[in-house]
């Protein structure tokens, strides 16, 4: 299996060999063999010692095709990388458009500053739809994707919570 | 007149709160915490003897609200209130409603924070007491005769600033005379606009400037003490980030000349508790008094460090109950060198967005000359409605070098998870050439491109977990295998859409919010 670390353009190859004693891998990484061995094995959690390094992985989300996690205390994106994949990525890509998501929420709590993208005005993914205050600072909350502001759910001066709905974008 | 305070109320959160707790403890005194709806679960409410809730999440409902927290003190008997930094800290207003109500206010009288209060008021008065000031205009300057006047004997370049404006807005730069000219008429055209009157003030226009404070205290006998200096020149958009004591540039003889004129300075407004007059420093070693900050410093566990152990919150109790100094300024020695990073729930890759949520775990450093004072807890809440200090990392070395390589280590098994950090911009700049040879001033950040080096050394981290990135990714497959004839598969797919929301922090949540699984 081939693997790809989000912005880094080498792919790596990884598999296991077989497993060796109790509690131990041998995996081949990059056509090299090492010893893996499993010090915890949880769901979403793993702990375990690569040639004579310790690490500390824990899975963030997963899915399919991409897996987010944080490896020795820094976050990092991997995907499995394949031809089948790729393939797999247009048909949804083309096909799946209309499902994703046309709601706008925040992810911070604050209050609304000001409103930048009026009902009926067209965005482009990442245009600032309104500016919020937040621990003192003010952040834009961005369109998530290409499309019309069909309506902005939110006044200037009022406060929202995490996750409430700013607009919806079709 | 020392009468020992036996209960302190505590206007603040986070880890200010729980600092001021700990002196409390040490020197067993009741703690009375004060806290609002979103603080509910927040530490400062855990350590505490007694805790009381005082209203909402917005700052102006509860940790802001003068009139609730003096009649809860009141209430429960709070014989002194401590402050912290920020809120209430240096409003004289408050001060003076606590002086009302014989309640020790830890910290000045209200009649020397209106004067440090008010920058140009302060800055009369530090002239007079030969401290000296940025050269320029005593106060506001209504025609350009007078304007060209000043900023010749100052010399060019000069600012012409709005005495409307702050924060960077209404300032004007002039390089020499013709420019004057011309930006003082439309300033002064701007300024009639919106105000009704030309108010603006001509400043000498300093370069490559270094930000350089030194902690004072100061007792109701009239005792004063420099506590010696803490660099803080590595900031972004004048929020200080580092900090550090001593200064590169600050050699024993300077500090002893500075450190005068700071303790003149404190007692040109009969200052009363710690407090730190703030200078800037030009390219030829001048220095400018600029503002008394007339509270605790975010950064005072830098000069604890370097002064051997002074505790300064002990000391502004100490001071507070009436009892004198109890050290001589000869008694002080600089001790080692100490440096703080200041961790800010803000994302560094991102425009340093604020970035806030739950926080599952977090790892905190430890170690020989390590402290870290933060409300961080595994399974805390970093809340958007206060400021964006998570934690301060504060490593202490015999020299420099020492405390860098202890920071930078720390720095590497500090780990907080859910949020964004600073933490990746402090790991850039503990190994930056520049910072190790300490060529600092506040345009660091921007002169040596710290932000692309910051994103250089994610890739080269990038680099280095790759292989066990990968191997990880062969556990789980193989976790999932294993326990594919039970319904772990299901369990593991739907922990992770969950664990989604709860690692917001990852996902660019500023931005927008999508399914992380959606391609």
């Amino acid at each position: 299996m081939q693997f790809k670390i989000e912005d880094l353009e080498t792919l790596l190859s990884g598999e296991i060999v077989r497993s060796t004693t109790e509690g131990s891998l041998l995996i081949n990484l990059d056509g090299k063999e090492q010893i893996l061995r499993i010090l915890k094995f949880a769901t979403n959690e793993f702990e375990f010692i690569l040639g004579h390094s310790f690490h500390h992985a824990k899975i963030l989300s997963s899915s399919s095709s991409e897996t987010k996690m944080i490896i020795d205390g820094e976050p990092l994106t991997i995907k499995k990388h394949s031809k089948l994949t790729e393939v797999l990525k247009k048909s949804i890509s083309s096909t799946g458009a209309g499902t994703a998501e046309n709601n706008l929420t925040s992810q911070i709590p604050g209050r609304i500053v000001s409103i930048m993208a009026k009902p009926g005005s067209s965005v482009k993914k990442g245009d600032p739809v309104v500016v919020l205050e937040s621990m003192k600072m003010q952040v834009a909350v961005k369109a998530h994707k290409d499309g019309i502001i069909k309506e902005v759910r939110t006044n200037e001066g009022a406060s929202i919570a995490r996750h409430d709905l700013i607009a919806v974008i079709e | 007149m020392t009468n020992k305070i036996k209960s302190i109320l505590i206007a603040n959160r986070g880890e200010i709160a729980l600092r001021v707790i700990r002196a409390c403890k040490e020197l067993d005194i009741k703690s009375i915490a004060v806290y609002s709806d979103e603080d509910t679960r927040s530490v400062h409410v855990k350590r505490a003897d007694e805790a009381y809730h005082i209203g909402q999440a917005a700052a102006s409902d509860s940790y802001l609200n003068m009139t609730k927290i003096i009649d809860l003190s009141n209430q429960v008997g709070a014989e002194a209130i401590h402050p912290g930094y920020g809120f209430l800290s240096e409003n004289e207003n408050f001060a003076e409603l606590c002086e009302k109500n014989n309640i020790i206010f830890i910290g000045p009288k209200s009649k020397a924070m209106d004067m440090t209060g008010d920058k140009m008021k302060c800055k009369a008065i530090m002239k007079k007491a030969k401290v000296p000031t940025v050269p320029g205009s005593d106060g506001v300057v209504d025609n350009i005769e007078k304007a060209a006047d000043i900023a010749h004997s100052a010399g060019y370049p000069v600012l012409l600033k709005s005495a409307f404006g702050g924060g960077g807005r209404g300032i004007r730069f002039a390089n020499d005379e013709k420019q004057l000219r011309q930006e003082f008429e439309m300033a002064s055209a701007e300024s009639k606009a919106a105000f009704g009157k030309a108010a603006l003030f001509v400043e000498k226009y300093l370069q490559k400037i270094r930000h350089i404070e030194f902690q004072l205290v100061r007792d109701s006998h009239g005792n004063s003490r420099h506590l010696f200096e803490r660099e803080c020149s590595i900031q972004r958009r004048h929020q200080k980030l580092i900090e550090m004591s001593p200064s590169p540039v600050v050699d024993e003889k300077t500090r002893e000349n500075i450190g005068k004129i700071a303790v003149r300075a404190v007692e040109a407004v009969d200052y009363l508790n710690a407090g730190t007059a703030e200078f800037l420093r030009d390219e030829s070693g001048n220095f400018y008094f600029i503002e008394i900050n007339s509270r605790l410093q975010v950064e005072h566990p830098v000069t604890e460090l370097v002064t051997g152990g002074i505790d300064l919150v002990k000391l502004q109790i100490a001071i507070a109950q009436g009892e004198e100094i109890p050290f001589q300024q000869q008694d002080l020695k600089m001790h080692g060198c100490a440096i703080e990073c200041r961790i800010n729930a803000e994302d560094p890759f991102y425009d340093f967005a604020p970035s806030v949520g739950p926080v599952p775990n977090c790892n905190l450093p430890y170690g020989p000359g390590i402290r870290v004072d933060t409300y961080l807890y595994p399974g805390c809440l970093v809340s958007g409605f206060y400021d964006s200090l998570v934690a301060k990392l504060i490593a202490w070395g015999t020299d420099f070098e020492e405390a860098r390589i202890r920071t930078r280590n720390a720095l590497a098994e500090f780990s907080i998870e859910g949020i964004n950090t600073t933490i990746p911009l402090h790991k850039t700049i503990i190994e930056e050439m520049n910072f190790i040879k300490g060529d600092l001033s506040t345009d660091y950040l921007d002169r040596f491109n710290l932000l692309d080096k910051m994103h250089e050394k994610a890739k080269n981290r990038l680099q280095k977990n790759s292989p066990a990135a990968v191997a990880a990714m062969l556990l789980q497959a193989e976790y999932i295998k294993k326990g594919s004839s039970s319904s772990s598969t299901a369990a593991a797919s739907s922990g992770t859409s969950s664990d989604n929301r709860r690692h917001a922090g990852w996902n660019r949540p500023y931005t927008t919010r999508r399914a992380i699984n959606a391609i």
